[in-house]
């Protein structure tokens, strides 16, 4: 396995916020999730379409990374990458100091997909258990501590439709519940794509904070995609904003909000100047490609 | 792929919305979805939906007398074929049993080696491509012409019966088991190979499960025409044993239409049966399939 870069250009860099983890020296390979250089096409000939072009990111364990750019940016395929489901064309993820390859034998990634994808034969608490019946070989690898499904669902506030059918509940539910499947094997790493975007507003909201809170109780990296400028600062340390044709990384916007961060939050001025910044860096990127 | 069948128009249509469960009525006990045999039973107790129904055979059943009483060498009239039944009962459920065991045993071994076979194709690409085209056109083949082939091949027994019925349903049972286990949710599979889930785990959790829609409609396609095959292979290969088949190849030639008409009853309420049989089977095993329950979304 090969080391990930040095420290990269200092503006791709996302320093450690102040509430971020251990704020040490330098935090070493084994401390980071590294998107290198990352390219990726797909079709061939006449029709290959660059999708994303040298994305360069670098992670810190335990921070929250927003992901958001136009549609078609790449975001889905970024994702799909570091989740080990598509092959680079050019550059290298790490994971903490080893490859996506390892990290996936390891269950070490928690993937939440853009729709729920539940299974519609299995009860809501069946759904959940999955990823602790899958590949079982990787439950001991490490000393994380699986979680007990009752207790996740719980914690999502789903503890009374534990014995339902995923069809026998509503959008919002459903989400939470392919949240809770992500959790339960505690992997360090999330990736979610868009989870709330199937999802009406005001439940949006709510789903916001809930996340928020449960996270900021086990702190795991995650790389979140959205279309919402307030969820994204509202969740997170960083925000990636990408542009489109190809997908590129245009800025990175710190959010230096101060955690635990609460609902009340979106009402500082501090707050709407960051939605600013994002909202600039976005039109920015349309712009110039 | 899904052919609406009666009970299924019936469980879809307004029937549904009388024991449908109302929305968030019940946490722990009232979200289950009802049967739709179940439901579809209540449903016909409904005049409205049995009614036009009922009429419909009653003028059929008015013509078909109609004629038989100008035409005796055509048709039967329907007391001759009810009477013909009710003089020999055993006679006749002796030739369904015969009957109906070279269907299951054909349709069981049909089914079993099509879906098999599906399995082993979804795992090795190469195998799929050459066999795909292959049952595609042998699909759309009136296979049952084969028939009399292999009745010099394997003689008058009853091995020619099981092979003429397996023939019949494998190429259905092969196409749709292919289908369903192709149609998984894409985004599922995302997570079962983040999950690193080895090929055996997504057979077994993921793709068998999709498929069971898919082999359940192929099931209601397969288990009546089973009786179309012995059926056929008893035309073909008559005289030695008994069965429907048989039965009214014997009639036909001493010109006794009673018996070869009370044989196609006896065949008719055997094909009903079959396929409610599947659609029982079906409402329990896919009782989480949208086509079990209604959505209240
Ligand atoms: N498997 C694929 N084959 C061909 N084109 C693809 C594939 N996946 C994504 N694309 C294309 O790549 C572009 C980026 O897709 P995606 O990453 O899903 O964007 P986003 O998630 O930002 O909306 C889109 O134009 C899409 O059509
Ligand atoms: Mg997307």
């Amino acid at each position: 396995m090969k080391a990930p870069p040095s420290p990269s250009p200092s503006p791709l860099k996302i320093p450690t916020t102040p509430h971020g983890p251990a704020p040490s020296e330098v935090p070493s390979a084994k401390d980071r999730l590294v998107i290198d250089g990352v390219s990726k096409a797909f079709g061939r000939g006449k029709d290959r379409v660059a999708v994303l072009e040298n994305a360069t990111l670098s992670i810190e364990r335990g921070q929250f990374v927003s992901v958001i750019g136009p549609s078609g940016c790449g975001k889905t395929t970024m994702l799909r990458i570091v989740a080990g489901l598509l092959d680079v064309d050019k550059g290298e993820v790490s994971i903490f100091g080893e490859g996506v390859t390892r990290a996936i034998e390891a269950k070490h990634i928690g993937f939440v997909p853009q729709s729920p994808a539940l299974l519609p034969w299995r009860s809501v608490l069946d759904n959940v258990r999955l990823p602790l019946q899958l590949n079982k070989r990787a439950n001991e690898w490490d000393d994380r501590a699986a979680m007990d499904p009752v207790e996740v669902l719980t914690a999502f506030g789903l503890g009374h439709v534990l014995r339902r059918r995923p069809s026998e509940l509503s959008g919002g539910m459903q989400q939470r519940v392919a949240i809770a499947r992500a959790f339960v094997s505690d992997p360090p790493i999330l990736l979610m794509d868009e989870p709330f975007a199937a999802v009406d507003e005001l439940t949006r909201e709510s789903l916001r904070y809930e996340l928020l809170s449960i996270w900021q109780s086990n702190m795991k990296t995650v790389i979140f995609v959205t279309h919402s400028i307030p969820e994204a600062i509202a969740l997170s340390d960083a925000v990636v904003v990408m542009s489109a044709n190809p997908g590129r990384i245009q800025q990175i916007v710190q959010v230096p909000l101060p955690r635990p961060r609460g609902d009340l939050l979106e009402t500082t001025a501090e707050f709407h100047e960051l939605e600013d910044q994002v909202r600039f860096a976005i039109r920015a990127g349309r712009s110039h490609p | 792929m899904r052919d609406l069948s009666l009970s299924e128009s019936l469980a879809e249509s307004e029937v549904t919305a009388v024991a449908r469960p109302l929305p968030g009525a019940d946490v722990e006990t009232g979200g289950k979805p009802e049967r739709s045999a179940l439901r579809t039973v209540l449903g016909w107790s409904r005049p409205s939906i049995w009614l036009p129904c009922l009429v419909l055979v009653g003028l059929l059943a008015g013509g078909w007398q109609l004629y038989a009483v100008h035409n005796p060498y055509v048709i039967p009239k329907i007391q001759q074929i009810f009477s013909s039944l009710g003089d020999r009962p055993g006679f006749y459920v002796t030739n369904a049993l015969t009957t109906l065991q070279e269907a299951m045993v054909g349709a069981v071994a049909g089914m079993g080696t099509a879906f098999v076979l599906a399995v082993v194709m979804s795992f090795v690409r190469v195998i799929e491509r050459a066999v795909l085209p292959v049952a595609v056109v042998l699909n759309v083949t009136p296979i049952i012409a084969v028939a009399p082939a292999l009745v010099v091949a394997f003689g008058f027994g009853e091995t020619p019966k099981y092979i003429i019925t397996a023939v019949l349903v494998f190429f259905p049972f092969l196409i749709n088991s292919l289908i369903g286990l192709r149609s998984v949710d894409p985004l599922a599979l995302d997570v079962f190979k983040t999950l690193h889930a080895s090929r055996m785990e997504i057979l077994w959790r993921l793709r068998l499960p999709s498929s069971l829609p898919f082999l359940c409609a192929a099931a209601r396609i397969c288990m009546p025409l089973s009786l179309v095959g012995a059926v056929v292979a008893e035309f073909v290969a008559a005289g030695k044993e008994n069965g429907l088949g048989t039965l009214i190849v014997t009639a036909a030639s001493l010109a006794n239409l009673p018996v070869i008409y009370a044989s196609v009853v006896v065949l008719a309420i055997m094909g009903i049966s079959l396929f409610l049989l599947v659609v029982l089977v079906q409402s329990r095993v896919l009782a989480w399939h949208s086509s079990q329950t209604v959505k209240d979304r």
